[in-house]
């Protein structure tokens, strides 16, 4: 029997190609006794490195290559045999990709001729063969001598004997060598069904009709040596071959050395020196009478470590950007595992002060571990492209690039995609998808099928479900990484191929985080953070109005008052505590101090959650159980967070010293969570950790736990170096909301959008803490949000609303009203001649009441604005200058009207309509005396627990959470405040429509009260919408009985229905 | 509704499953239309459809078919021609009848207006009604007010005035701009002075109020139907000979042929009427395999129908319809036969010289009896082809180049004892025996693997494996072997067809 090494692989990063992943061919032909395998999929270097990392664990070789798709010839698949090489295919192919749109690739003979030096080539001639083959061939075979292979492959199509004779005498008469391949789609013949379900939707067709589109048979699979020998009877040098082409290949992905650029360090300074100068600098400017002992101490330490591990060009390209960053004013601030160094800190990097906290640094940058330090940069979300644009232009395209996002299916993409195919309608496929929940990739049941009126034993069905579930995790294409960043010191492009990406002026490169993570490679993660916009706003008011001046790392800390404020859960637009269950945990977990609110950060989230580690950890904290170590070796470990894990370091920690994981076992197991999850080794981790912590005598239960912690990680893997950069954020938001509410309810509305809550909740919370707020107005109002001063209060501001909050009103005609306002305007007509707005801005204004200071009704002002409307369409866009001069608006005489007034519940709903929420009161204010029965939600606090009560309230939000199956939260808002209701699934199923549509609902219900937080456990809901409707539309005095309502005319929506769109909530559906 | 209405026909009556027609607008899913029982479990129009599924899971989803509706509302439109000939479709479900005069016929304008609701629900229709002096008004009462009103003369504009101004036809921003400065009812709008409600709302407003009143009128457009292509021959002393009969036909043929051409069309079904001097009215139809309209070719596929036909005492009146026709491109001269085998090798040629062949069969033996083979994209040779009617000009009859198959396929595949050397599991059988004879094998190509459809088939369909084989005599067969082989499982091996 021969060797044989399967050298035509299509793996699923050939976009609906391939129909399995680069790790099950990798993994199969490993089980298959293959010495190698090659992965060339078209075009395209994207999923080697996944290859790559299979194949070192599966002990077996990897070919690196590609298949070249040529618009002039045959195509060719493409072997580097070493480093140089390597460099020149992956230029190739970015210079195909750069000419093409994206996604696609258009090379030519004359570039392979150009790029082709140290690769070799396997000719895939078509059938029957080109004209142009031969001289195809025959270029290659000069150009390249002794580098040129011609492909044969026996897929059981009737005469094969006959068509490897014919290619025999091909390759004979071209004088290339044959070699055997299989052109394989798949790693074994089981995935057929899916490859011609992926098959149909690259073709845009129904299985039924896809006919000849698809294999006829399941043959192109990885093949065992002795299979393709017998299939290559009398060829059998063919598969020698295989071998022979494998071996002259001797690159590896791991020669990809990273190399950073040179302009980190300019006048030719050593970077490791340059960086010990710029820190002791940064120290003396960080600690004004000069560094404590301990803080030298601890410089000097990571100095050493960073010179011995080479990193100082890495801190030196971040410290690059922070500064360019400074420079230009924006808000930035590290994390990350390195971030919370000293060293950062000194280089301004972070404005954590490392002492506040006890990292250590080895833990985070580890030489034995051999792992690239991490720092991702959080810049203000408005004005990230700059910095952006910076890199582009330092480094160059060739250099600098995003890293890749590989989009794959969820099952709601997936089974859209299969249902199509499969031939289901569009409705049960509508059906289908609204069963799936967001990105959740649990197996679809019985029962959620039959519940939306379908058949679960329908065999189509059935397929489609299941072919559903393997086509999870597909990769669909390649899109742009948030903001990481690679960069170069030789040319990009010879690391991986570039490729255009969907935004103009962007470049991205083939391979994603994960990938350049298992390369070793470093990128930096410019990313934007709305918060950081949000406070930077803030301080430059707080300097503006209160001429005080902070930045990140001088804003007083430890302040009592700010924590005392938080442990009353009083976090509305907080950063990260704001959302409703951090506002529930705040009262219980009562944070006292800054590492307090670190563990805040983390604690809920996945990884805990699923671990079930968060109620333990309260029980301590609150000394309710006592605090016990499951090992003397793990107190050291635990000790910060009272002996339950909660930090992804932590649960890491936990495997090494409690399952005796080595650092890099630990290390491949949080990638195997993280990334790879389809190498199947999960389970062998489960299973070794467990039993090694079972064996070192720990509990099973915490074991267990410890292990679903670590796969909830896997998501989203929280360590406790990114929750100390966010806790300061957390804490200086809340000492901006505690000391200057006004400035921090204008800074979060000029952010916006962002957060968890709407304008109107921030305007409503400003008030509520003292903050008198005013309208927007063409007098007084600026695009943002503004700070008046407030003439009751001494010294005290008032905020007053920007034309932003002006439903539909175009930033542009805001900053012209502005610009134009002089001393002020005196009509509309005013602002139409001299801020040149059109009659549709100016009833976007007048429908905002924005005229009142020019005292005109909001009626009178829209019946004003209506005439600029009625003269636009008319063509008359401007007025005649004579008239203008003479103060006419040169459209004759206006009889004056009489406008009815306006009632309040109209104003309110007006304001509602047009900015969302209204200053004048709350609805519910209004509607009270019709609801005696119910409770105001202020009053629900002093409500006995259990007692039987009714609110009613405007929905803000509905929402079922995946952590707690088919319940459903429900936020209710009346003029007192908000109330928290919870629909169990039963009574969901009885008041289904009421819940889902319902903009005014009143629920009845008993109370439940667990320490400050109080829920309203709902048994009866009500639709009160009509109400809301006659505040907008009150009955006229003389009304008769109220008709019986018309039938819905098609087409238009009756001003009855407008409401729904006046409060829209954040649903879940 | 009628879209409802007629989504409901194709259900069950009975089932009371809620139902929604949905629009696709702008990559969203609106509802645009429900019934009943979908409006009382709360669903709206203008809801998207992952609302309304997440309001109720199991609604039924019909989605929207505006052409079909437009059909349907013309069809009730014609029907309406049973009360006054001046009805005219308005908007996507609404009538106007002008019944001026007509009242009477029906008991009076009350009656009849509950007459036509009454009929409209028994079709199944949700029929709302009103008779007014004016279109305008009536069209505002059947939307907004009480069904069956008929508004005597003097009361139009007090019954009006409290309605909301969207009864006056107005588009959806003109009703919300005059809403939000508080203008609600047609009343309210009647009493703004109408200079600057112009300078603001165009003159539609004004328009519309007019016309409610009847100060401005409002024509009705009648319904009229479509004249099909038709042409008639009255004779003045009745024809009894063949001949004249024949050359009356070839009269009418040049007709309807030049009125097919001015309309670009071509006849696929024609009628010829023949009225004769006793009363009695024959029908012939013949049909054509594609549209035609050469009186020649038309007239020989008559020739041979019209022998069966007995004049009698005479023939008066002949009319010749063309009642199905389809679009067709104008003729252009023929090229020489030479230039065509260049060009038109394919299918179409091949159509020209098949066609007058089907039509010689089909008005023969019928349509229906006239078949070809069409090629079903399937790999599997048993479903690679289907018989289509010869007449079905949307099935491309075109055939893939595959690996060879046999002339003849059996109907079903018939078991065959075959032997297989152990050495050579992979290989073909030496020899077979089928139908009680055994056949040695000489020469074997293969194997051609052809995998089941899986979409299909049920789990037990095996993949097979084809081999061309020709035994000592120079026969040669098509042979397969179902599943694939393990080894010490004896496989099932099959005869599939012959060649030559």
């Amino acid at each position: 029997m021969t060797g044989y090494i399967e050298l035509q692989v299509t793996t699923n990063f050939s976009f609906l190609r391939g129909a399995s992943h680069p790790a099950e061919l990798v993994l199969q032909a490993a089980a298959l006794g293959h010495p190698a395998i090659a992965v060339t999929d078209h075009n395209s270097l994207a999923g080697v490195v996944r290859a790559h990392v299979a194949a070192k664990e599966a002990g077996i070789g990897l070919v690196v290559g590609a298949r070249l798709d040529l618009a002039d010839g045959a195509s060719l698949l493409a072997y580097p045999i070493d480093r140089a090489a390597y460099g020149r295919l992956s230029r190739l192919i970015t210079v195909g990709r750069r000419r093409a749109p994206k996604g696609e690739c258009i090379l030519y003979r004359e570039d392979v001729l150009a790029y082709g030096d140290g690769l070799i080539f396997v000719v895939l001639p078509s059938e029957p063969a080109d004209k142009m083959l031969d001289a195809q061939v025959d270029d290659l075979r000069v150009t390249f001598p002794g580098a040129v292979y011609m492909a044969a492959q026996n897929l059981c199509r009737g005469d094969d004997r006959r068509r490897l004779a014919l290619r025999a005498d091909l390759a004979a008469r071209l004088d290339v060598p044959l070699v055997a391949t299989n052109d394989v789609l798949m790693h074994g013949r089981a995935r057929r069904p899916l490859l011609d379900v992926v098959t149909c939707i690259r073709e845009k067709c129904v299985i039924d009709e896809a006919g000849w589109r698809l294999e006829a048979n399941a043959e192109r699979h990885l093949k065992s040596a002795g299979d393709m020998a017998s299939l290559f009877q009398g060829h059998e040098s063919a598969l020698d071959r295989t071998v022979e082409i494998a071996e002259r290949c001797t690159f590896s992905l791991d020669e990809l050395r990273y190399e950073y650029p040179d302009e980190i360090a300019p006048d030719g300074e050593a970077p490791q020196r340059q960086l010990e100068r710029l820190t002791w600098q940064g120290a003396k400017w960080r600690y004004p009478g000069g560094p404590a002992a301990e803080v030298k101490k601890t410089l000097e330490h990571e100095l050493a470590l960073i010179a011995e591990l080479n990193y100082a060009p890495y801190f030196l390209t971040v410290h690059d950007l922070v500064q360019f960053a400074r420079d230009k004013g924006i808000l930035c601030q590290g994390r990350g595992s390195a971030a919370n160094s000293a060293v950062c800190y000194c280089l301004g990097i972070t404005a954590v002060n490392p002492s506040r906290l006890d990292l250590l640094f080895e833990r985070f940058v580890s030489a034995e571990r051999d792992e690239p330090p991490d720092i991702d940069v959080d810049f203000e979300h408005e004005r990230r492209e700059e910095v952006i644009q910076y890199i582009y232009e330092k480094y160059g395209r060739d250099r600098a690039g995003l890293a890749a996002t590989v989009i794959s299916y969820r099952s709601r993409s997936a089974v859209r995609e299969v249902g199509k195919v499969l031939g289901l309608s569009a409705d049960t496929i509508a059906a289908l998808t609204s069963q799936l929940h967001g990105r959740s990739s649990d197996p679809v049941t019985d029962e959620q099928i039959r519940e939306v009126g379908l058949d679960p034993t329908d065999r189509r069905i059935r397929m489609a479900l299941d072919l559903t579930a393997e086509l999870c995790g597909f990769p669909r294409h390649l899109s742009q990484h948030v903001g990481g960043f690679v960069m170069t010191r030789g040319r990009l492009d010879e690391l991986t191929p570039i490729e255009n990406a969907a935004m103009e002026d962007r470049t991205v490169i083939e391979w994603n985080k994960d990938d350049l993570d298992a390369l070793h490679i470093l990128k930096v993660d410019v990313l934007g953070l709305g918060m950081l916009t949000c406070i930077r706003k803030g301080l430059d008011l707080i300097k503006s109005h209160y001429g005080v001046s902070y930045d990140l790392a001088t804003v007083p800390q430890d302040d009592a008052q700010v924590y005392d404020m938080l442990c009353q859960g009083d976090s509305i637009g907080v950063f990260q505590v704001e959302s409703r269950a951090q506002m529930a945990f705040l009262p219980r977990m009562k944070p006292r101090n800054f590492y307090d609110l670190v563990i805040e950060v983390a604690i809920v989230r996945p990884g805990p959650i699923q671990g079930d580690m968060v109620h333990p950890y309260l029980r301590r904290r609150n000394g309710e159980e006592r605090v016990e170590y499951p090992s003397e070796a793990l107190k050291g470990v635990l000790q910060k967070t009272l002996g339950v894990p909660l930090f992804q370091e932590q649960a890491m920690k936990v495997a090494i010293v409690g399952a005796g994981f080595t650092p890099s076992e630990a290390d491949r197991l949080r990638r195997a969570m993280a990334t790879f999850r389809h190498t199947g080794t999960i389970h062998t981790f489960r299973d070794k950790m467990i039993d090694g912590m079972i064996a070192r005598g720990y509990d099973a239960d915490f074991a267990e736990r410890c292990f679903r912690q670590i796969e909830g990680f896997g998501d989203y893997g929280f360590p406790e170096s990114h929750a100390a950069s966010f806790a300061l954020l957390v804490y200086i938001s809340a000492w901006m909301k505690h000391h200057y509410p006004a400035v921090f309810a204008c800074a979060l509305l000029n952010s916006q959008p962002m957060g968890f809550y709407a304008p109107a909740q921030i305007v409503r919370d400003a008030r509520e803490h003292g903050v008198p707020t005013r309208s927007p107005d063409v007098n007084f109002s600026k695009w943002d949000c503004t700070l008046e001063l407030d003439e009751a209060g001494k010294g005290a501001y008032a905020l007053r609303l920007g034309l932003r909050q002006i439903k539909g009103f175009k930033a542009e005609d805001g900053e012209w009203v502005e610009a134009a306002r002089n001393n002020g305007y005196a009509d509309p007509a005013a602002i139409w001649r001299r801020a040149g707005l059109n009659g549709a801005a100016l009833e976007k204004l007048a429908r905002a009441d924005a005229f009142a200071s020019m005292g005109l009704s909001r009626r009178e002002a829209l019946w004003a604005a209506r005439r600029f409307i009625a003269a636009n369409a008319l063509g008359n866009a401007k007025p005649l200058p004579l008239f203008e001069a003479a103060g006419d608006d040169g459209w004759g005489l206006d009889t004056p009207v009489t406008l009815p007034d306006m009632t309040l519940g109209e104003a309110v709903m007006a304001d509602y309509s047009s900015t969302r929420m209204s200053l004048r009161a709350h609805p519910m204010a209004l509607l009270r005396e019709r609801f005696n029965d119910a409770t105001p939600a202020e009053a629900l606090v002093e409500t006995d627990n259990d007692a039987w009560v009714t609110v009613v309230g405007l929905v803000l939000a509905r929402q079922r959470p995946g952590t707690a199956k088919g319940v459903i939260f429900a936020t209710l808002e009346d003029e007192t405040g908000v109330a928290n209701v919870i629909v169990w699934p039963k009574t969901f199923e009885k008041f289904r429509r009421v819940v889902l549509t319902s903009r005014l609902l009143k629920a009845t219900g008993q109370l439940q009260r667990e320490g400050i937080v109080t829920h309203l456990i709902a048994e009866r809901l009500e639709d009160c919408s009509p109400s809301l409707d006659s505040l907008a539309f009150p009955p006229a005095d003389d009304a008769q009985a109220p008709r019986p309502a018309p039938p819905p005319k098609s087409g238009f929506r009756h001003p009855r229905n407008q409401n729904t769109v006046l409060f829209p909530s954040r649903d879940f559906h | 509704m009628p879209q409802t209405e007629r989504s409901r026909d194709q259900k069950t009556r009975e089932d009371p499953a809620p139902l929604i027609v949905v629009t696709e607008t702008g990559g969203r899913s609106l509802v645009t239309a429900l019934d009943r029982e979908a409006e009382l479990t709360g669903l709206t129009m203008g809801m998207t459809l992952p609302d309304a599924r997440a309001v109720f899971p199991a609604v039924v989803v019909v989605p929207a078919d505006p052409a079909a509706d437009a059909a349907l509302l013309d069809r009730l439109v014609a029907w309406c021609g049973r009360y006054t000939p001046w009805a005219a479709a308005e908007g996507r479900d609404g009538i106007f009848l002008d019944v001026t005069g007509c009242a009477h016929l029906f008991g009076g304008e009350a009656a009849m207006c509950a007459d036509l609701t009454v009929r409209l629900e028994s079709f199944g229709f949700t029929a709302r009604a009103a008779l007014a002096d004016t279109p305008g008004a009536a069209w505002a009462i059947s939307h907004f007010g009480e069904s069956g009103t008929v508004v005597p003369s003097d009361e139009t504009r007090e019954t009006l005035a409290r309605l909301p101004l969207a009864a006056l036809r107005l588009d959806p921003a003109t009703v919300s701009g005059l809403v939000q400065v508080g203008v609600r009812t047609v009343e309210a709008l009647r009493n703004m002075p109408r200079a600057p409600l112009a300078a603001r709302f165009g003159d539609v407003v004004g328009q519309r109020l007019d016309q409610v009143s009847g100060d401005i009128r409002e024509p009705i457009s009648p319904h009229m139907p479509v004249v099909p292509f038709r042409a008639r021959l009255a004779f003045a002393e009745p024809i009894a000979l063949m001949a004249d009969i024949e050359r009356g036909m070839r009269h009418l043929l040049d007709d309807l042929c030049q009125q097919l051409a001015q309309a670009g069309q071509g006849g696929r079904r024609l009628v010829l009427t023949l009225y004769r001097v006793d009363g009695d009215v024959f029908d012939i139809t013949v049909g054509a395999a594609r549209p035609a309209r050469d009186p020649d070719r038309l007239a020989r596929l008559f020739g041979g129908r019209l022998s069966g036909f007995e004049p009698a005492f005479g023939v008066e009146v002949m009319t010749l319809t063309a009642s199905v026709t389809e679009p067709m491109a104008p003729a252009a001269p023929a090229l020489s036969v030479a230039m065509r085998h260049v060009t038109a090798p394919d299918a179409a040629f091949c159509g020209d010289r098949l066609a007058p062949l089907i039509d010689c069969l089909g008005n023969r033996l019928g349509f229906d009896q006239v078949v070809r083979l069409a090629a079903i994209e399937s790999h599997l040779p048993e479903r690679m082809a289907r018989a289509r009617p010869a007449l079905a000009n949307a099935v491309t009859f075109a055939w893939p180049s595959l690996p060879p198959r046999p002339l003849r396929l059996l109907r079903r595949p018939e078991r065959i004892e075959a032997s297989v050397p152990e050495q050579a599991l992979q290989e073909s059988p030496e020899r077979f025996r089928w139908r009680r004879t055994d056949y040695e094998i000489r020469l074997a190509e293969g194997p051609e693997r052809i995998a089941p459809e899986w979409w299909t088939d049920d789990g037990a369909a095996k993949t097979r494996d084809y081999w061309r084989v020709e035994d000592m005599a120079g026969r040669r067969f098509w042979i397969c072997r179902h599943g694939l082989l393990r080894p010490g499982e004896s496989a099932e091996w099959f005869l599939h067809g012959l060649f030559a």
